[in-house]
């Protein structure tokens, strides 16, 4: 596969009454973006998505062949009336996706009787499913109970192909990350690799915080990684 | 003390469960009866079947606060001071009385400024203080926190954090799925399926809990 990469190129993003800047490079893998409620998390992803045009810079992308976003509110991305035809509308086998999920059996239900959790979960395993060469998840834990935190953490790890996008205000359940990003005062700072970005991470959560005063510094953000560092004597 | 006794609803089913003064948190998967349980303490539903007491009074005789999941998608007025005046003037609480609570717990939570701002021009984080504020201004005795911290971020889940253990309220009951706020309240219940499967301190509950995703990450190498 060659090389994928997407630049933002000193781009402003107006919105109503304030601007969001953003000024680097993504490389493959796996990248989370941080950053206060209200900070321009979501306009960043809608912006790297290409759903929303920068006044001014460029986004460029290399080898960029599929591009994928998953929104926050999944009542708002799903098209099919049934599950079934939920998943068909991804291409993805209905019984495969709902196993994997701990939905079996609903495959007749429809739509609005899932939970929003429920719909959260069938929305983002439609799409890790497939490949797709930039995939963004914006906030892809909020609604989630623990269990599938961990799991939707877990699959996260796993995946291999391309760049992926988390933005997120999550605070304790967290995928194994190659580069921390961070919205601070509307402009995205990149806070580098792992584990070297921790001591960086100024929105990082209380308890990764905390692990690094105690001079445990984790190797990495997954809740494995939290706990080796934490168990660390 | 909150008792429930023999409480159906659903598939909410509860023998017995005594809920006492302070902040309650409430855990358990997506679907395991959560916030039927707190629809229920807080009158909202009335169970099929069981009792539920508070202090020996039912729910609907009880002064409730209600925060939900998303309380920016739940605005009713235009300005803040109206927004969180509502539950006063629902009541016909006498103008001027209105007016001085309103004062008073804009004043306690640090948003006397935003008084005549229009609620739609607040940020997302102003909106859920604004929110908490409209549901304390009443001084209910029972506050419910429907996963409302769900969408916030670290530093405001903090700040609301800090209001909710200042908040008057002799009940707190909240649902979550952050295990180690959870960790901090007094009482946690656990559901699953609609069932308590535990009950009681921290110290007691998550112990039992500790092969799952439950059991909150900064006590995964306690021995």
């Amino acid at each position: 596969m060659p090389d994928v990469k997407v630049f933002t190129k000193n781009i402003r993003v107006i919105r109503q009454n304030w601007t969001l800047t953003a000024d680097g490079s993504w490389s493959e893998g796996l990248h989370v973006v941080t950053g206060a409620v209200g900070s321009g998390k979501s306009t960043l992803a809608l912006t790297l998505a290409g759903l929303l045009k920068p006044s001014s810079g460029e986004i460029q992308r290399e080898g960029i062949s599929s591009v994928m976003m998953v929104f926050q509110d999944p009542e708002f991305q799903v098209t099919g009336s049934t599950v079934e035809e939920e998943c068909s509308s991804w291409g993805v086998d209905p019984d495969a996706v709902l196993q994997r999920i701990n939905l079996s059996g609903k495959n007749s239900f429809s739509i609005r009787e899932l939970s929003r959790g429920e719909l959260k979960r069938l929305l983002l395993e439609c799409v890790l499913s497939k490949q797709y060469d930039l995939l963004i998840l914006d906030e892809p834990f909020s609604s989630l109970d623990c269990y599938e935190k961990e799991r939707l953490s877990r699959e996260l790890s796993e995946r291999r192909h391309g760049i992926t996008v988390i933005l997120t205000h999550e605070q304790s359940i967290f995928p194994r990350t190659d580069y921390v990003w961070e919205i601070i005062d509307s402009s995205l700072c990149c806070r580098g690799k792992m584990p070297g970005a921790l001591v960086l991470w100024r929105s990082a959560p209380s308890l990764i915080k905390n692990l690094i005063l105690a001079d445990k510094i984790p190797k990495n953000i997954s809740p494995d990684d939290l706990v080796e560092a934490l168990c660390r004597t | 003390m909150i008792h429930l006794n023999n409480i159906h609803y659903r598939s909410l089913s509860i023998e017995e469960l005594q809920i006492p003064p302070g902040i309650t948190s409430i855990i358990g998967r997506n679907g395991s009866g959560k916030t039927t349980l707190l629809k229920i303490c807080a009158g909202i539903l009335v169970p099929d079947s069981g009792t539920i007491l508070i202090d020996n009074k039912v729910p609907r005789d009880e002064e409730v606060g209600w925060v939900n999941e998303f309380p920016e998608r739940n605005i009713l007025f235009e300005t803040v001071g109206d927004e969180i005046a509502s539950s006063l003037r629902f009541r016909h609480v006498p103008c001027g009385e209105t007016d001085a609570r309103v004062h008073a717990c804009m004043e306690s939570m640090g948003i006397a400024s935003l008084k005549n701002r229009s609620m739609h021009e607040l940020s997302v984080g102003e909106k859920i203080v604004v929110s908490l504020a409209a549901a304390l201004v009443h001084d209910p005795r029972i506050l419910v926190l429907d996963e409302f911290d769900s969408h916030l971020d670290a530093n405001l889940a903090q700040k609301v954090e800090r209001f909710v253990r200042r908040a008057p309220a002799e009940y707190i009951l909240r649902c979550t799925q952050d295990m180690e706020k959870a960790a901090r309240s007094e009482t946690v219940i656990c559901l699953r399926n609609g069932e308590v499967v535990s009950a009681g301190k921290p110290e007691y509950v998550f112990p039992s809990l500790h092969d799952t995703s439950l059991y909150p990450i900064s006590w995964r190498c306690r021995t």
